[in-house]
């Protein structure tokens, strides 16, 4: 390999924690939530991988996946229209009746013999309810350095209340680290403890010949997860290293922290800790620039091209193609693509999904603490 | 496989009346309304009229022209057989030659054309804004049985002598051309677009390559000796937007009225018919709680602090608090300090206006000048550039041009 490209091919995981969000998956993943006005999660870790010199990725996906297919397709925005490698995505496989994996381990038994096939020395994996624009090529080398088995990336800071208040959460297990010098000590499954944890962000990295022999023996043994199940039981036996990321990160663990998330990235600052690194790159939806036309007031808003806004718009992230008539006023909202919102309506703090339309005159609104959400194609 | 029509894009021009826009790239390569390059609407075009092949003809600067077009990818232009190929003047066992002239450019590339063995062969020009359907413009070749048709636009009569004129007949046969005449007989302006059958344009091309006196130009040459034969010429009446953006005023101009779709008739928000362009790949643009704007379009990686009025803005521009923008069109990765006043002016890429730095002035006295500030020039902090001033290179703080 040339220096320039890094000798590790990628996995992602792209259902994960899709029951967290139920409005938002209820026809896609998580991997195609829109986010920050242009992009689906799934373009910051697969950008960050590109940036990272991988060049072979491979998307696990469960199920709800169209949008994902749809968003992606050869993967030429993200550079990944390959001869030798480029974008993979796996569907579940069909036998008499279709497979739908559980946790990583049934995943990655679905394609192991393609892990098997491949060349590069390393895997890296990740999910994508992490908008993040991150460094993988630190990340190996630390990982090179440090000698581990596995390389695992967390961040620290309290866990979220989505995620603290849930009993039902079933395959969406969360992990907490206890470290010593650098070496997990304890994998902590679904903690409540308050304050600042080692917060894992299930960004890892291992030898692809390890993986194969761990996750043989795993299915064979009919385990699900690999972070309880190979992991947590093995700390004594691999060496799992924390990496820990210092940088900006965006965690979707609920509707209300999809919101919040949006909201954040309208201080600068936030906004340049994503996006002032490696460039995100998204499909292209060749949108003409956004039109402020006429009585349009603007103030403390991000939006992205082809919006055309002749109302009020305060605090708001407006996505692709967001239409806001005369005379409407909208307030800390997040409004997704082709969202319409005709004279005189009224919104504050509403989550409207894509092809939303609020009719002339309507009133809605929602509270700080408890954002409305419409979904995909209603018309208010 | 033979294609019906492929496109001839004529893309070598200087520009040299943009000046300081033109200084480091071909005029196709301008850029125009907020995230395209003039070069967007003959591809854009050629790709919404169903034409898969064209051969850009590039000779003047063409370094961002080729890295911009690349392989045509973002016009949908990659394709296994046909797609776009910039075509450069290129060394032959007979010698090597620049591009003479518009006909000589064409005429160094009859092997391109040949490879795709065309019925039809359109001739662009690539520096005008235009959104036109050509397969309507082939549709009307073709029914009046044409050997070559121009589209014509009409303009004012006292106007007309600015152009190159048409006369037809009432079945839009053209009888006469006149290229600037002082008494027009007709209003019909050229719009410098033809299509020709290719047996035809071949014949004449060989012919005019030959004629040692030749200017070796479509308008002096290749159409007096079409209507010399009294060959099988026809008009086509073209009647939506159309403007030769050859000037700094009318380039301004012309990113004016995008501003004003409702109006001006160049609607880039037509979903039938979209505008390509290479993406910039920035994120969405911000506008902070400070910020004033109106009638404005900003794209994608603008953050905007100040006030902007009436102005087209480009991909990545930084308006910083206090900064005051006004009819204006500001190229992209443009930074506009604090307290600057950028008025009635086009601002090129990579420029930095300093502190409190004045560019422009809005008309007063009959006074109309369209400042403008060429590409990576540093205005330093104060400085203030007037009206009519054309800058090209870094200005000192509080120093004045004029």
């Amino acid at each position: 390999m040339v220096n320039s490209n890094a000798d590790a091919l990628g996995i992602i995981f792209p259902n994960t924690y899709d029951s967290m969000i139920p409005e938002l998956v209820s026809e896609r993943l998580m991997a195609s939530i829109p986010f920050a006005g242009r992009y689906r999660m799934v373009d910051f870790i697969l950008s960050s991988m590109v940036n990272s010199g991988i060049g072979n990725i491979s998307l696990v996906v469960r199920k709800n996946y169209h949008s994902l297919m749809d968003h992606l397709g050869a993967g030429r925005e993200w550079d990944l229209t390959r001869k030798n490698g480029g974008l993979n995505i796996v569907p579940p496989f069909a036998q008499k009746n279709i497979k739908m994996y559980t946790g990583r381990v049934e995943a990655l038994a679905s394609i192991i013999e393609f892990l098997k096939s491949q060349r590069e020395k390393y895997v890296v994996m990740a999910d994508t309810n992490i908008a993040v624009n991150f460094n993988f090529k630190k990340f190996m080398d630390a990982h090179i350095a440090s000698g581990a088995d596995v390389t695992v990336a967390y961040s620290e800071e309290p866990l979220p209340e989505g995620a603290i208040k849930r009993n039902d959460l079933g395959s969406n297990m969360y992990y907490t680290f206890d470290i010593d010098n650098g070496r997990v000590t304890n994998l902590n499954i679904c903690s409540k403890e308050a304050g600042t944890q080692n917060f894992s962000m299930n960004i890892y990295i291992i030898d692809r010949e390890l993986l194969i022999e761990q996750i043989s023996t795993a299915y064979l043994h009919g385990y699900s997860y690999f972070e309880r199940d190979i992991l947590s039981t093995q700390l004594d036996k691999l060496n799992v290293q924390a990496y820990r990321y210092d940088g900006y990160l965006a965690r979707i663990c609920d509707l209300k922290s999809y919101f919040d998330e949006n909201m954040r990235l309208l201080n600068e600052e936030n906004l340049d800790g994503l996006f002032s690194g490696d460039p995100i790159y998204t499909k292209i939806r060749d949108d003409n620039p956004t039109r402020y036309i006429g009585e349009a007031k603007v103030k403390n808003v991000m939006a992205a091209d082809g919006c055309v806004i002749e109302g009020e718009a305060e605090n708001c992230v407006l996505f692709r193609g967001v239409r806001i008539a005369k005379g409407a006023k909208v307030k800390n909202c997040v409004l997704m693509q082709d969202t319409v919102v005709e004279q005189d309506a009224c919104l504050e703090y509403i989550i409207s999904d894509k092809n939303v339309t609020f009719t002339c005159g309507k009133e809605i609104k929602g509270s700080d603490s408890f954002p409305v959400y419409v979904a995909k194609h209603q018309t208010v | 496989m033979a294609k019906e029509m492929i496109a001839m894009l004529l893309a070598g021009g200087q520009g040299s009346r943009l000046y300081a826009l033109t200084q480091k790239l071909a005029k196709p390569a301008v850029p125009f309304g907020g995230k395209y390059r003039i070069i967007d609407f003959p591809l854009s075009n050629c790709v919404n009229s169903g034409i898969d092949t064209v051969g850009i003809l590039t000779q003047y600067q063409p370094l961002v022209l080729n890295e911009y077009i690349g392989n045509g990818q973002p016009w949908d232009l990659d394709r296994l057989h046909g797609g776009v190929h910039v075509l450069p003047p290129y060394q032959q066992a007979s010698g090597s030659d620049w591009y003479k002239g518009t006909a000589n450019a064409i005429y160094q590339n009859i092997s391109f054309i040949e490879r795709y063995n065309p019925q039809y062969v359109i001739i662009l020009s690539g520096d005008q804004i235009c959104k036109q359907d050509y397969s309507d413009f082939l549709r009307f070749h073709k029914e009046k049985g044409a050997e070559f048709s121009v589209a014509v636009m009409e303009v004012p009569w006292d106007e007309a002598s600015r152009f190159g004129l048409m006369v037809a007949d009432e079945n839009d046969k053209i009888t006469e051309f006149q290229e600037k005449p002082k008494n027009p007989k007709s209003n019909l302006a050229s719009m410098g677009i033809y299509i020709f059958n290719w047996d035809v344009l071949k014949k004449y091309l060989i012919e005019d390559e030959a004629d040692p006196n030749s200017e070796n130009d479509f308008g002096n040459n290749i159409i007096p000796n079409l209507l010399r034969d009294e060959r099988q010429m026809y008009a086509y009446h073209f009647s939506g937007y159309w403007k030769d953006v050859g000037t700094i005023s009318s380039l301004w101009e012309a990113n004016m009225e995008v501003l004003d779709p409702e109006h001006s008739g160049i609607n880039l928000f037509d979903e039938n018919w979209k505008i390509y362009s290479r993406n910039s790949g920035m994120t969405g643009h911000r506008i902070s709680s400070e910020a004033v704007v109106e009638n404005c379009m900003i794209t994608d990686g603008c953050r905007i602090s100040g006030t902007v009025k009436h102005s087209i803005l480009f991909a990545g521009v930084t308006v910083e608090p206090g900064a005051q923008v006004e009819d204006a069109v500001i190229m992209g990765g443009t930074t506009i300090k604090a307290g600057a006043c950028v008025k009635h002016c086009i601002v090129a890429e990579n420029v930095v206006i300093g502190e409190n730095a004045v560019v422009g002035a809005m008309p007063a006295d009959g006074e109309k000048g369209v400042a403008t500030v060429g590409s990576g020039v540093y205005v330093g902090d104060g400085a203030k550039i007037g009206p009519n001033a054309m800058v090209n290179s870094n200005v000192k703080g509080g120093e004045e041009q004029w």
